[in-house]
C-alpha cells in the first residue's frame, strides 16, 4: 500500500510549462559559474598558500570519487540482492558514477603538488629513517601508476554496471581492494609514519553514508519537481532507515578506530589523534561527531521523522557537511603543519567545485535515462 | 478500567489468499463494520494500514528501557571507577569516557531488547501455559482470517454474501467473546509517567556524581581523554634499570612515592649508607604506638629472614639452608647508627637483602629501626611464635 504525497510539486516557472531540458539549461549556467569561481578560488589558494591549495584539491578529488563510488556501490548491492524497493529511485544513483573520470583527472593533477602534500615525495625522504623503508611502495611513479589503475578499474567496472547491469559481484571485490589501497595511499600516507588498519573501513563507512544521503536528497527533489512519481512514503522510510543505520555504522567504526588508539596510546599511533584532541582542532573533532552521528541519530530516531521529507533533507545536509568536515580533518592537520583549522577561499573554492562538477557530470547521464522533452507536471 | 463494548454481533471470515483478506478488510471498514482482528500465518504487508491500527506503542517502551540501560551502565562505571574505588589505569583519567562506551552500548542494547520483549508479553497478556483455541481450524496454517463486528442495522447474511463475493471460503457468526479487552494502562499518561519513574534511580545516580565526587573537576574530566598528559609515567619510556632500557620492570628513577613522602636525599650504595649513618636522625618521637607498629611490621616482614628476636632463630631461609642473614643483635649492627639501618631498610643490605623503600612507608621503616634498637637492648620479650593448631611441635 503506497501512500502518495499530498505536497504539491514545486512551481518552478512563472510562465509556461518547463521541460526537463529547460531545467537542465537553467542549472547548467549556475553550475559553470560554481566551477569557474571554485577553480579561481582554489587557484588563488594555491598561489597564496601552496599546501592548503593542494590539500583542498585532494579533498575535492577524493570526495568526488567517493560520490561516484557511493552510487556504484548502492547499485551493485541492489543488483546482487535483487532489491525491488529501490526501483523508483534507481535513476538518481545511476548518474553518480559519471563523476569518477572527473575525480581521476583531478587526482592526476596532484602530480604537481605531490612534494607539498606528501612527506615521502620530498627529496630528503630517503635520508629519513622512518621513511626510507616505505619508499618502495610510496614513490611518485608507482603512486600515480596506482592512481591510474584504480580509476581505470572503477570507470570500466562502473560503466559495465550502469549500462549493462552486469558485474555487480566482481565490482564488490575490486572495490574492496582498490578502495582500501586508495585510502591508504591518498589519505593515510599524508602522515606516513602513522598507521591504522581500520582506516579504509572508516573511509568506506563515510563514503557509503554520503552516497545514501545524496540519493535521498535527489530522490526527494526529483519527486517534488514531479520526475519520480513512483517515489512513495515507503521509499522515504527505507532511505531514512538506511541513513540511520549507516550513521550509526560510521560511529561504530569511528569508535573502533579511536578507542584502540586512545587506549594503547602508542606514540606512533597517537600523534594525529592527539593533534585533533587538543587546542584549536578540538571543537571540529567534536563537531564531526555531532554532524555525522549525534544529530542524525536524534533527528531520525522516531519513525515519523524517517518519513518526513523536511527532516530527511535537513539530516542529509548535515551529513554532507559532516562528510566534508570528516575528510578535512583527515587531510588538513598533517598538511598544514601545526597551523590551526582554516576556512577561506581555498576551502570555499573546493566546495563550489564539488557542487558545480557534481551537477555538470551527473546531469547529462541523468538526462539520457529521462525524456528531455518531458513536461513537468504543474500544481498538485 | 473501561472495557470494549459490543453492541452488535461478531463474525469471522476465512480466505485462502492474503490479497483477498487485505481487500476484504478495506471493504468491511469502508462499509462501516469494525474489524476486530486478523489471523494470518505470516505478517501481511499493509495490513496495519488496512486495519487502521495505530502505530505500535512498543518503541516508547524500547526507548525507556534503552535510556535506563544507558543510565545504569554510566552510573555503574562512574561510581566504581571514579568515586568508590578510584584507580589510575593506563594513565587515563578516572572518568575515562571512551572506555565506558562499549559497556554502555552493550547494556543499552541488552536492556532495550529484553525490555521490549517483556513489554510485549505484558501488553499482549502472554504468559506460560496460556492456551487460546484457534478462531478457525486453519488459523495458523494456510488460512487468512478476519474477525469483525457488524455495523448497526446490517444483517449477517447480507455481509456473508458480500464476503463470499470477495473470495471468502467460509463465514460464520461468532459466539465467544475473546475480543473483550481492558484498555491498556500504558495508553494513558500515567503509563508514560510510570516508565519515566522507573528510570529515575539511574538518573539520580548520574546527577549525584558531581556532588559525591569532590575532586571531580580537578583530575577526572580531561577533554582529550588523558592522551596528551597521562597521569602516570609513560608506559614505554626507557626505565634505565635494565640493560637495553627494558621497561615495566622497576619504577623509573625519580619516581615519587604515592604516599606523598618527599624525595630521599640519599641513593643506594655503601658510601651513601655511611653518609646516611652520619647525617640521618630518626625524625619521629619514640612513642608506644610507633613501637607497636614497628614490632608488627618487623614480625610480618623482617622476621621471616632475621628471626623474631633478630638472632636468626626461627628464620625460614636459615632453616631451609639458603644462607644466614646478618644477625641484628650482633655487635656490628649494635654499633651502627640509626641512619645506617634506615638506609639498609630502604635500599637493601650489602649482600643479599633487597630494599623495602617501595613497600614500606618512610615512617614505618623508622618504626622498624626503633623496634630493632629495642631488640638489641634485650628489653623486649617477643611474642612466642604461634603454633598451628593441631600440629605437634
Amino acid at each position: 500500500m503506497s501512500e502518495t504525497f499530498t505536497v504539491p510539486a514545486r512551481d518552478l516557472t512563472k510562465s509556461g510549462i518547463p521541460t526537463l531540458a529547460d531545467i537542465g539549461e537553467r542549472l547548467r549556467g549556475g553550475a559553470w559559474a560554481f566551477v569557474l569561481l571554485g577553480a579561481a578560488l582554489l587557484g588563488l589558494g594555491l598561489v597564496l598558500q601552496a599546501e592548503r591549495g593542494w590539500g583542498n584539491l585532494l579533498l575535492t578529488a577524493f570526495n568526488l570519487a567517493c560520490v561516484g563510488l557511493g552510487g556504484l556501490f548502492l547499485l551493485a548491492i541492489q543488483s546482487i540482492t535483487g532489491a525491488r524497493w529501490s526501483d523508483p529511485i534507481l535513476k538518481a544513483h545511476r548518474a553518480m558514477p559519471a563523476l569518477l573520470p572527473v575525480a581521476g583527472v583531478l587526482m592526476l593533477m596532484l602530480w604537481f603538488g605531490l612534494a607539498t602534500l606528501y612527506p615521502w615525495a620530498r627529496p630528503d625522504a630517503a635520508t629519513q629513517h622512518a621513511l626510507h623503508g616505505r619508499l618502495g611502495w610510496l614513490n611518485p611513479p608507482f603512486f600515480f601508476g596506482r592512481v591510474a589503475l584504480i580509476f581505470a578499474a572503477w570507470i570500466w567496472v562502473g560503466r559495465r554496471l550502469t549500462q549493462q547491469g552486469k558485474g555487480a559481484a566482481p565490482f564488490i571485490l575490486v572495490f574492496a581492494l582498490t578502495f582500501s589501497v586508495a585510502n591508504f595511499d591518498w589519505l593515510m600516507s599524508l602522515e606516513p609514519v602513522w598507521s591504522s588498519t581500520i582506516f579504509a573501513i572508516y573511509g568506506f563507512s563515510g563514503m557509503f553514508l554520503q552516497g545514501i544521503a545524496i540519493v535521498t536528497i535527489s530522490a526527494i527533489v526529483l519527486r517534488r519537481v514531479g520526475l519520480l512519481p513512483a517515489v512513495s512514503k515507503a521509499q522515504n522510510h527505507d532511505l531514512g532507515k538506511l541513513l540511520f543505520a549507516f550513521s550509526s555504522f560510521w560511529a561504530y567504526i569511528f569508535l573502533s578506530q579511536f578507542l584502540l588508539i586512545w587506549y594503547a596510546n602508542l606514540p606512533e599511533e597517537t600523534g594525529p589523534m592527539r593533534l585533533l584532541l587538543q587546542g584549536r582542532w578540538m571543537p571540529l573533532f567534536y563537531l564531526n561527531l555531532i554532524l555525522n552521528f549525534f544529530a542524525p541519530f536524534v533527528l531520525l530516531l522516531q519513525r515519523r521523522a524517517k518519513t518526513n521529507e523536511t527532516v530527511l533533507l535537513a539530516t542529509c545536509a548535515l551529513l554532507l557537511a559532516g562528510r566534508w568536515l570528516d575528510l578535512y580533518l583527515q587531510i588538513m592537520p598533517p598538511v598544514l603543519h601545526g597551523l590551526g583549522p582554516l576556512f577561506g577561499p581555498a576551502e570555499l573554492g573546493g566546495i563550489l567545485l564539488q557542487l558545480g562538477l557534481g551537477h555538470l557530470a551527473c546531469w547529462p547521464v541523468f538526462m539520457k535515462d529521462a525524456n528531455p522533452a518531458q513536461e513537468l507536471p504543474q500544481g498538485g | 478500567m473501561a472495557t470494549t463494548e459490543f453492541r452488535n454481533a461478531r463474525f469471522r471470515a476465512s480466505f485462502a489468499d492474503p490479497e483477498q483478506l487485505l481487500h476484504a478488510v478495506a471493504h468491511l471498514r469502508s462499509a462501516g463494520h469494525r474489524v476486530l482482528d486478523t489471523y494470518t500465518p505470516f505478517p501481511v504487508h499493509g495490513m496495519d494500514e488496512a486495519m487502521g491500527l495505530r502505530p505500535s506503542r512498543l518503541p516508547r517502551a524500547c526507548l525507556a528501557f534503552a535510556i535506563l540501560g544507558l543510565a545504569l551502565a554510566a552510573g555503574l562505571q562512574i561510581w566504581t571507577s571514579a568515586i568508590d574505588y578510584p584507580l589510575i589505569m593506563g594513565g587515563k583519567p578516572l572518568l575515562a569516557i571512551p572506555a565506558f562506551i562499549p559497556v554502555a552500548f552493550e547494556l543499552t542494547v541488552l536492556l532495550a531488547g529484553l525490555g521490549v520483549v517483556a513489554s510485549f508479553f505484558v501488553a499482549a497478556r502472554m504468559r506460560p501455559r496460556l492456551r487460546i483455541p484457534d478462531l478457525h481450524p486453519g488459523a495458523n496454517d494456510d488460512c487468512f482470517i478476519l474477525a469483525a463486528e457488524l455495523a448497526a442495522d446490517v444483517q449477517f447474511p447480507a455481509v456473508a454474501r458480500e464476503l463470499a463475493g470477495l473470495g471468502a471460503s467460509e463465514t460464520s457468526l461468532l459466539v465467544e467473546d475473546r475480543f473483550q479487552r481492558d484498555t491498556s494502562f500504558w495508553d494513558r499518561s500515567a503509563g508514560a509517567g510510570a516508565l519515566l519513574l522507573a528510570c529515575l534511580p539511574a538518573f539520580l545516580i548520574l546527577a549525584l556524581v558531581p556532588v559525591l565526587n569532590r575532586d571531580f573537576q580537578k583530575r577526572n574530566l580531561a577533554w582529550d581523554g588523558g592522551m596528551g598528559a597521562p597521569l602516570s609515567a609513560q608506559a614505554f619510556d626507557a626505565s634505565g634499570v635494565l640493560p637495553g632500557g627494558e621497561v615495566l620492570q622497576a619504577p623509573p628513577p625519580g619516581t615519587l612515592s604515592r604516599r606523598g613522602d618527599p624525595p630521599l636525599a640519599f641513593g643506594p650504595g655503601k658510601a651513601e649508607a655511611e653518609r646516611a649513618g652520619r647525617e640521618l636522625q630518626n625524625p619521629y618521637q619514640p612513642t608506644q604506638g610507633r613501637f607497636n607498629r614497628g614490632k608488627a611490621i618487623y614480625e610480618r616482614v623482617c622476621a621471616t629472614c632475621h628471626g623474631r628476636e633478630g638472632d636468626n632463630n626461627g628464620s625460614m631461609i636459615v632453616a631451609r639452608g639458603a644462607f644466614a642473614p646478618t644477625v641484628l643483635v650482633s655487635p656490628v649492627v649494635r654499633g651502627m647508627p640509626d641512619g645506617r639501618i634506615f638506609h639498609i631498610a630502604t635500599f637493601g643490605g650489602p649482600t643479599k637483602m633487597k630494599g623495602y623503600g617501595d613497600l614500606l612507608s618512610r615512617e614505618d621503616r623508622w618504626n622498624v629501626v626503633l623496634y630493632v634498637r629495642e631488640l638489641q637492648k634485650g628489653s623486649v620479650k617477643p611474642a612466642p611464635a604461634p603454633v598451628p593448631a593441631g600440629v605437634q611441635p
